[in-house]
């Protein structure tokens, strides 16, 4: 084997507050080959972002240093290096790109000059000169139009384009060594699947080696040659990719691989006829019609004509009682806007909404009051959906007061909704701060179960959470469904969470409803060729399985 | 440069706007106690005359038909006679706005100065020294009334060290500058402490920011990150706090033109209002109610500029 271009050595990264030192990186010592992909997988809090931040110098905090160890990049070692030292080494020697594009490019900076910027700084190059380095860099990475794209702002860009941009600037100065923090979670399956494809592309051309932070196990099995497990600041395993996957030594990386939502083989065929007959001799509990939903957007009468946005094209849906149905989507097709439509949350513009034989579009006041008694919603972050200032058993008594349970109730209520969701009794005396996402996910769950809801929607109700506990809150709804006959409409944009929980699938586009059907036949044996993508694009943990970036073609209208 | 066609139709949308401005100033201004004719006159003026006055300046009128002369009158461009000074308001108001409108630009232009490097400084340093002592200089700075900080000013620079005038305005441009040193940085004190703790907030997030991360990362030097990153992404909300300041500094330039003997619109109104000069008093607040609506917009022509994410 020949040196490791970057060699991480017994890394110590303390937080040192009043009180004691912290340890946040415990000894971690990981090498990155030339040409290599080395993913970095862990949890939140596992410390795998602040490790990049260490090596790249880029501590968040002045509490935070690192007190041991060495990072030796080609025979230097960049700890002892000095601040004039490391402005060489960031961007020139090691790139960093980050989780969230949209924050990390400058709003008000056209995109070119963010990309030329550091070529001026770091080679002395002309304006001139650095235009047209930045303008190939754009063209590089996909930008179609690069000498007009040039001038644009971030914001006229869509999350892949600002994502790519943000790849430009980080290797406008030619770095050998690529750090990616979660580069495509902020991001739809299909882009994602094309982010991913570029940085193997890249690699290839550029000769670059990637450090791939990532939570997704599915990216590293696509993306990786070797894997690095952290957890609680340690490094947990590393070793090839293969045989990680296929062996992992650590119980912590057993379950990592076990947790991961991943789509099983289209084995599953249980017999369709008998769920379809006793479906069809109850009444829907929620019909959905031909619903449409549009926004005004922006003008006024100096303006000009204004924007409609049609954010639901007539969607048709039933939802019998004790269904799950996912309703799956990329970011914009509608399927959040869906389901506040359906709770009389956002205006329909026409078509009906019936919950349980009433018509919300032509008896609003009583659909709503219906609505309002008998659904319940869980939302995507959990921390900001629960009041800060009060305590879980304040918040579930908040909503059972609400809906008339008697005082005396209340206590055993809330003791029983606890049970319900797996949370110890103790829970009630606490405040969302002091909870995990997870926890503040089944405080969620358990507000929704306050009401007895005849409906529950969860909106994207996963998708802050890291996948082990994805997993536990996935099993909690499907064991709630066992025992409480729920019916539940699951909005996710994973694809593979979706298949694992719901009877029925609904993939929605652009506003309109592509594919309907059972989740076992849509994701087998999808009918349409957007439905195939979609579930081509979602990273397989099995890296024989190869991921397809998909040239998504607007669907053949259904 | 569609973004920009709002300069185009927005002082369309401003024409309500200022005729439900003239309204109110108009009613509001008969609202105040006492007769134009007898301050005019004096106490012992007989009724005929008072009357005959009266009916000269159009004072018998109801008031309805006072308002459409004066709206009449406003698009002749003119704004009625001035009881005190017999010659038009609005050519009353020209002679005076000068000095009012420089006061009010070398003011901001001060402030600016002072602001921009004193919130760099506690930004950059934050929780240390310099910080602290931006901080304290700019409470205290809100905390002092101007009209007492003005006198202090007068007696250290003026009297003690003899560098400016006491008061009055001068000839030639570069003499107005020196007479409008002290009264200047009066409100600058101020009105820079304002500025100085909104940007400071503004820039400490910025340099927090993901923003500035991205660009460390890209091995940018501290100094180019904030320069060219931090700071226009700190100036939006302080834009407008600017511009709201600068409408209250015009209708307080009274008490700064009254303190410095500054001849401007300040003064004259505070004259106009004691000997009840309707048409003057109404004919100022026209033109500061302008001026503010004026100032709010030329904001938003910044904003637009500074951010491209705004569209109007």
């Amino acid at each position: 084997m020949t040196a490791p271009l970057l060699s991480i050595r017994d890394l110590v990264v303390n937080f040192h507050d009043d009180v004691s030192p912290r340890t946040l990186i415990d000894h971690v010592s990981v090498d990155l080959a030339e040409g290599e992909i080395l993913g970095l997988v862990g949890e939140s809090g596992s410390g795998k972002s602040l490790l990049c931040r260490a090596v790249m110098g880029l501590l968040p905090s002045t509490k935070l240093s690192i007190d041991e160890g060495s990072v030796e990049l080609s025979g230097r070692d960049l700890v002892k290096a000095s601040s004039a030292e490391m402005l060489a080494v960031r961007g020139r020697e090691i790139g960093m790109i980050f989780q969230n594009p949209s924050s990390h490019l400058d709003p008000v900076m056209k995109i070119g000059q963010q990309i030329a910027e550091g070529i001026r700084f770091h080679q002395g190059a002309t304006a001139s000169e650095a235009r047209e380095a930045a303008i190939a860099m754009l063209a590089q990475v996909g930008f179609p139009d690069p000498k007009r794209q040039f001038n644009n702002y971030p914001h006229e860009f869509s999350g892949g384009m600002r994502q790519r941009a943000m790849i430009a600037a980080a290797l406008s100065c030619r770095p050998k060594i690529l750090i990616a923090d979660e580069p495509t979670t902020a991001l739809d399956v299909t882009i994602q699947a094309q982010i991913l494809e570029l940085i193997l592309d890249l690699r290839e051309r550029l000769g670059l080696s990637v450090i791939m932070i990532t939570h997704d196990l599915g990216i590293v099995a696509q993306t990786c040659d070797r894997i690095a497990v952290m957890r609680h600041g340690r490094l947990v395993e590393q070793g090839e990719k293969r045989q990680i996957l296929a062996a992992p030594k650590h119980d912590y990386t057993q379950m990592l691989i076990g947790s991961h939502p991943s789509l099983p083989a289209e084995e599953m065929t249980t017999p369709a006829a008998e769920e379809m007959t006793n479906c069809h001799k109850t009444k829907p509990l929620l019909e959905i019609d031909d619903l449409h939903v549009r926004f005004d957007v922006g003008g006024s009468f100096f303006n000009g004509g204004s924007k409609v946005v049609h954010a639901v094209k007539g969607v048709s849906l039933q939802v019998m009682p004790g269904n799950t149905i996912g309703i799956v989507g990329e970011s914009g097709s509608g399927k959040s806007t869906l389901a506040r439509a359906i709770l009389g949350l956002t205006p329909l513009s026409s078509g009906h909404v019936t919950f349980d034989g009433v018509d919300l579009a032509q008896q609003p006041r009583q659909a709503v009051a219906k609505l309002r008694r008998e659904t319940a919603m869980v939302f995507q972050d959990p921390l900001n959906a629960l009041n800060p200032r009060m305590t879980v058993g304040e918040t579930l008594g908040e909503v059972l007061r609400f809906h008339g349970t008697p005082s005396a109730d209340i206590p055993g209520r809330i003791n029983e909704l606890l049970d319900l969701v797996h949370l110890g009794r103790e829970f009630a005396d606490r405040r969302p701060r002091s909870m995990s996402g997870g926890q503040c996910q089944r405080v969620g769950i358990a507000r929704a179960l306050a009401v007895n809801p005849r409906l529950i929607i969860a909106d994207e109700c996963v998708a802050a959470l890291d996948v082990t506990i994805q997993k536990q809150i996935v099993d909690l709804f499907a064991e709630l469904k066992e025992r409480m006959n729920l019916t539940l409409l699951f909005i996710a944009h994973d694809l593979a969470i979706v298949r694992n929980l719901c009877e029925r699938v609904v993939v929605m586009y652009h506003g309109e409803v592509v594919e309907e059907g059972r989740s076992a036949d849509v994701f087998a044996r999808p009918q349409k060729a957007y439905t195939a993508a979609l579930i081509h694009a979602v990273p397989d943990i099995d890296p024989d399985k190869k991921l397809l970036a998909p040239k998504i073609a607007a669907p053949t209208a259904a | 440069m569609h973004r920009y066609r709002f300069v185009l139709y927005r002082p369309l949308q401003l024409l309500p706007v200022l005729f439900g401005i003239s309204i109110i100033t108009f009613v509001l201004v008969r609202l105040i106690p006492g007769d134009p004719a007898r301050v005019l006159l004096g106490t012992r003026a007989t009724p005929t005359a008072l009357a005959r006055i009266r009916e000269q300046y159009g004072l018998d009128e109801p008031i309805w038909l006072q308002y459409v002369y004066f709206i009449e009158n406003l698009a002749r461009g003119e704004m009625g006679k001035s009881i005190l000074y017999k010659i038009d308001v609005l050519r009353l108001i020209a002679t005076r706005i000068e000095p009012t409108l420089m006061l009010v630009l070398t003011s901001v232009v001060l402030s600016i100065l002072i602001a921009l490097p004193m919130s760099a400084i506690a930004a950059r340093r934050q929780g240390r020294l310099p910080d602290h002592a931006v901080r304290v200089i700019s409470t205290m700075g809100i905390g002092f009334p101007p009209f007492w900080l003005a006198l202090m000013l007068i007696i250290f620079f003026s009297v003690q060290l003899d560098l400016f005038p006491v008061s009055g305005y001068g000839d030639t441009f570069v003499d107005k500058l020196w007479h409008l040193a002290l009264p200047s940085l009066t409100i600058a004190l101020s009105l820079s402490a304002v500025i100085t703790r909104s940007l400071r907030a503004a820039m400490i997030q910025s340099l927090r920011s993901d923003i500035a991360t991205a660009a460390r990362a890209r091995g940018m030097p501290e100094r180019i990150v904030f320069w060219r990153h931090v700071l226009p992404n700190s100036l939006v909300p302080t834009i407008n706090l600017l511009a709201v300041n600068i409408g209250w500094l015009i209708g307080g330039s009274v008490v700064i033109e009254t303190v410095f003997a500054l001849p401007g619109m300040g003064q004259l109104l505070v004259r106009a209002i004691f000997s009840r000069d309707y048409m003057v008093v109404q004919g100022v607040a026209m033109v500061f109610a302008c001026a503010t609506v004026l100032v709010n917009f030329l904001a938003d022509v910044v904003t637009v500029t500074v951010d491209p994410r705004v569209k109007l």
